[in-house]
């Protein structure tokens, strides 16, 4: 697999690389700032991208611009953004776009290395691997609409879904059973109005909606 | 120039200032003019008696005529006492150095220009030899009596023009509240460049090594069950550092703050709110990064209050600039009965406004609504 990696802390981008070498992907490149993370993602065209948030020149949310860009340059360019703190808006503004492909990610969590390369992979699948922080962030005060309708199984499965298991994860966690859990996603899809004829990724809006509400 | 030959020197400069203060009258009805001229002679006093003036506290705003009153006393002051004693140097000198004139030329003056000593005594015949003498007494009261009566003008320039009581209290709050607001910047760019500091460098460092210890711990499948757990337990070391590191961070100065602005901040604050919250933020322009900091801080406390304690439904968040203030206040529809003595809540931000010179103000009668208003000073 293909990686591009937008990091400009040496340090980091040369244990992702060891890491990511280790773990059987390719980098292809890596860069240090938004406009060559476009070039590179034009020239390269990986299958998966990760992204610091903070980047040269002003250190502030360039990373989080960087990859909305080169998804409005690359539609559903899977891109995978590593960040020292978590921010539910910035997990919001990635997943706008309803495509999927959107990861958002503690930097903690690359030591985790079987857990962050399987976020990563699933990434690159068009899934979305959103960190715990930022659905712990989602849960403090009461639900509203259109939430207020699912039971408290069906947040605990849609929390999940957020932060980017698949089903068979989620069976596990829950200690359910694979059809249970297909039962609990169908009736939170049913109740979040979000028909399988509905453009984008059903996963994802489930998840949107969960983020815009919570 | 002998420090005695100073004093007599200042006495002249005062007949002449004294005289120049009379013709110059009508200028000194603008206070500015009036400052400008008794400002002078402070320096000069300060100069003579080899004291330090501090400058005056500047008038307080829309009160400029505060110190003009005691300028113009000063220079009524300064004519009555300059003058008699500038015209007294001024004798002294002229007497000294007609008896000089005199001494030396009186043989070669035609009669008609006899030159008269002091007393109006013609020099011819014997009383050639009173100018000596008259030199040499002259010189002694010049040399004796100028200086003390130079250092008397001085004192009473002075002390005529030194501030009031009030007055300095108002320059020392002056400057006070200047540097405060130094300080506070000071302060704020410190916890940004620890707050940068330390995500560049020991948080990045921490994840590095965390990220290898990771990966050695993969790697470590057949090792001795000792090494393993090594490893392991300093894998979960650092990452408790690394949660640590950043819940610190978080609440010394808030990286949102950093990377979105107040605006930026407080919409995201609102946006993760319990409680659905409308925010409305005005033109603020240059605000502080402490205060920016405190305000951000009294929302989230005042948010999280609603979300927790009020059983509200919405909350209000509105932040703009009053004059020198920046004005902030949080609004919602809950229970009220909010009491300061319960939580740490509303004394929290109570701490951190204060410290700001700002006001709180905490309104939450049982029923509702709850509003906490907080205006903080934008420094000088």
């Amino acid at each position: 697999m293909r990686v591009v990696i937008a990091e400009d802390n040496v340090l980091l981008s040369s244990g992702l690389e060891l890491l990511l070498a280790a773990k059987g992907f390719e980098v292809v490149a890596t860069v240090g700032d938004g406009p060559s993370f476009l070039a590179a993602v034009t020239a390269h065209r990986p299958d998966v991208t990760i992204v610091d948030v903070r980047l040269p020149p002003s250190f502030k949310d360039e990373g989080i611009r960087a990859a909305l860009d080169a998804r409005r340059l690359r539609p559903g360019l899977p891109v995978l953004v590593l960040s020292q703190y978590v921010e539910r808006e910035y997990a919001k503004e990635l997943l706008t776009d309803g495509r999927g492909g959107i990861g958002y990610l503690l930097k903690d969590r690359v030591s985790r290395v079987a857990e962050f390369t399987g976020a990563l992979r699933r990434v690159a699948a068009g899934g979305t691997a959103m960190d715990p922080e930022v659905i712990a962030q989602l849960l403090v005060g009461p639900g509203r609409d259109p939430l207020s309708g699912l039971t408290p199984r069906e947040l605990q499965v849609l929390a999940l879904m957020a932060e980017g298991h698949d089903n068979t994860a989620l069976a596990d966690r829950l200690g359910i059973t694979l059809n249970a859990v297909h039962k609990h996603i169908g009736a939170i899809f049913a109740k979040l109005g979000l028909s399988p004829s509905d453009s984008g990724h059903r996963r994802v809006q489930a998840v949107l909606t969960y983020l815009n509400h919570r | 120039m002998p420090k005695p030959w100073r004093g007599v020197a200042y006495l002249l400069d005062g007949l002449l200032t004294a005289l120049a203060t009379i013709v110059l009258l009508p200028v000194l009805a603008l206070p500015a003019a009036a400052h400008a001229w008794a400002e002078r002679h402070r320096r000069r006093a300060g100069l003579l008696l080899g004291v330090t003036v501090p400058d005056r506290p500047t008038p307080p705003a829309g009160r400029p005529w505060a110190r003009w009153g005691r300028d113009l006393l000063w220079a009524v002051a300064h004519v009555a006492t300059a003058l008699p004693l500038g015209l007294a140097a001024l004798t002294c000198l002229g007497n000294i150095l007609t008896a000089t004139v005199s001494l030396t030329l009186w043989w070669a003056l035609p009669p008609a220009a006899t030159p008269r000593l002091l007393g109006d005594i013609p020099v011819e015949g014997w009383t050639v030899a009173l100018a000596p003498v008259q030199i040499v007494v002259l010189a002694a009261v010049a040399w004796l009596g100028g200086p003390p009566l130079a250092r008397a003008h001085a004192r009473l320039c002075l002390a005529v023009l030194s501030p009031s009581a009030a007055g300095r209290l108002t320059q020392r709050v002056e400057e006070l509240t200047r540097t405060r607001a130094e300080a506070l910047d000071a302060h704020a760019a410190e916890l940004r460049r620890i707050e940068r500091d330390l995500h560049d460098g020991v948080q990045a460092q921490l994840v590095a090594v965390a990220l290898r210890l990771g990966v050695a711990g993969e790697s470590l499948t057949g090792a001795p069950e000792g090494a393993t757990r090594l490893v392991r337990e300093a894998h979960e070391g650092v990452e408790q550092a690394m949660a640590g590191l950043r819940a610190v961070i978080r609440t010394a100065y808030p990286p949102i703050l950093a990377d979105r602005g107040l605006a930026g901040a407080l919409t995201a604050l609102a946006a993760g709110c319990g409680v659905p919250a409308r925010v409305h933020i005005g033109e603020l322009g240059a605000v502080p990064v402490a205060v920016e900091t405190v305000a951000y801080f009294v929302v989230a406390e005042a948010l999280t209050n609603a979300a927790r304690h009020s059983r509200a439904t919405s909350a209000e968040v509105r932040v703009e600039r009053v004059g020198a203030m920046l004005s902030v206040r949080v609004t919602d529809d809950g229970i009220g009965g909010a009491d300061e003595a319960r939580g740490t809540g509303i004394s929290g931000i109570r701490r951190r406004v204060l410290a700001l010179d700002g006001t709180v103000q905490v309104t939450s009668p049982p029923g509702g609504p709850t509003t906490i208003a907080v205006e903080v000073p934008c420094g000088s």
